[in-house]
């Protein structure tokens, strides 16, 4: 479909390498400048007594530190920049992308799968860091031992499965929020044409299309929320191995 | 201003309540979607088929390509079923996590 095609806008070839701008490099640029605007505006003024803005960014601020800190405890809290960066990111990806003619960055599988796989390689990174080679104990459960030969390999596969499941949750409810519109936007113009009585027909299409934005806007917290969280779960589990049940 | 009458308090009291109790049955935190679950488990579950039958498929090839032993297909069907096991495991711990979830809204309230 047309709205979910990569088109190079200023064509750049290096070392045999098409490394051109497209349109998805210039709306996640345009993500990170309104998260930075944002940001910036909100902060601008600190008053004690927040403004509008301000208490968005509070907000937002709150619910990030408080997700960290139920998920992963104090320690967990020197990964806010990044858990919160990652957050804004995705979430205004999601709005934005909703803004009829835009691009919506997180309905790539290469963007979604980019940022999991980075998540799952800071995940075993920060393990190897805090446990050495103790975090390898992660794919070792607490079990008989004569079963651990079978429940290691499933253990290892369920950990592999996390940058797919991840990646392609956000990539999937994206893709299939926008194309349900599309559809159902075609039924309009398609009914709307037909003439008579069916013309009339093409603002049940329409009155869907109202529900199903609203819809998509809960999805867009949503799946940003669920993209967010996983994360600190991943990071816990890289800081305090079994702990945590 | 005259002092208003008792039973004029208490009227405004028994409304208060009930308007703290509208606003609390509106704050209780929705619990996730059913779609939302729904498709939790179904990402975790196909994620966990794809890596194993990958995983099998690449243990396959290795063998094939350095050395003379033929096991094509036994490793990928062997992998496939432990990605089963996986999948299933990973369903479970999301049902734990989205059980631990709901019961954490209920406590704050």
């Amino acid at each position: 479909m047309e709205q979910f095609a990569v088109r190079p806008l200023v064509p750049l070839h290096i070392g045999g390498y098409d490394v051109s701008f497209t349109n998805q490099a210039l709306w996640m640029c345009i993500v990170v400048g309104a998260v930075t605007l944002f940001m910036a505006l909100a902060t601008n003024r600190r008053s004690v007594v927040p403004g509008r803005m301000q208490s968005m960014a509070e907000i937002s601020y709150e619910f990030v530190a408080n997700m960290i800190g139920t998920t992963s405890g104090e320690d967990g809290m020197i990964f806010f920049p990044f858990v919160f960066t990652l957050f804004m990111f995705i979430l205004l990806s999601n709005f934005l992308g909703l803004i009829p003619g835009s691009f919506t960055v997180t309905s790539q599988i290469c963007v979604t799968f980019g940022l999991a796989a980075f998540i799952i390689a800071m995940v075993i990174v920060t393990g190897f860091i805090k446990h050495g080679i103790g975090f390898l104990m992660l794919f070792v459960p607490k079990a008989p031992w004569y079963i651990l030969p079978l429940l290691v390999p499933i253990e290892f596969i369920s950990f592999m499965t996390r940058p797919i499941s991840l990646s392609v949750r956000l990539f999937a409810n994206m893709l299939a929020g926008h194309t349900l519109l599309k559809v159902f936007a075609a039924f309009v113009i398609l009914l709307g044409g037909a003439g008579g009585v069916l013309s009339a027909l093409s603002i049940a299409p329409f009155a869907l299309i109202v529900a199903i934005t609203a819809l998509e806007l809960l999805v867009a917290a949503l799946q940003a929320y669920v993209f967010a969280i996983l994360t600190c779960i991943y990071l816990n589990e890289a800081l305090h191995l079994h702990e945590h049940h | 201003m005259t002092a208003p009458k008792r039973d004029e308090l208490r009227s405004l009291g028994e409304r208060l309540d009930a308007a703290e109790e509208r606003n609390r049955a509106g704050q209780a935190a929705p619990a996730p979607g059913s779609m939302a679950i729904a498709f939790r488990f179904t990402t975790e579950m196909v994620s966990a088929l794809v890596v194993g039958g990958g995983i099998g498929y690449g243990i396959d090839w290795a063998f094939a390509r350095w050395t003379s032993v033929h096991t094509r297909p036994w490793g990928m069907i062997a992998m496939f079923v432990l990605g089963a096991a996986a999948g299933m495991l990973n369903v479970i711990r999301a049902a734990k996590e989205i059980n631990a979830e709901i019961a954490a809204k209920k406590d704050g309230d």
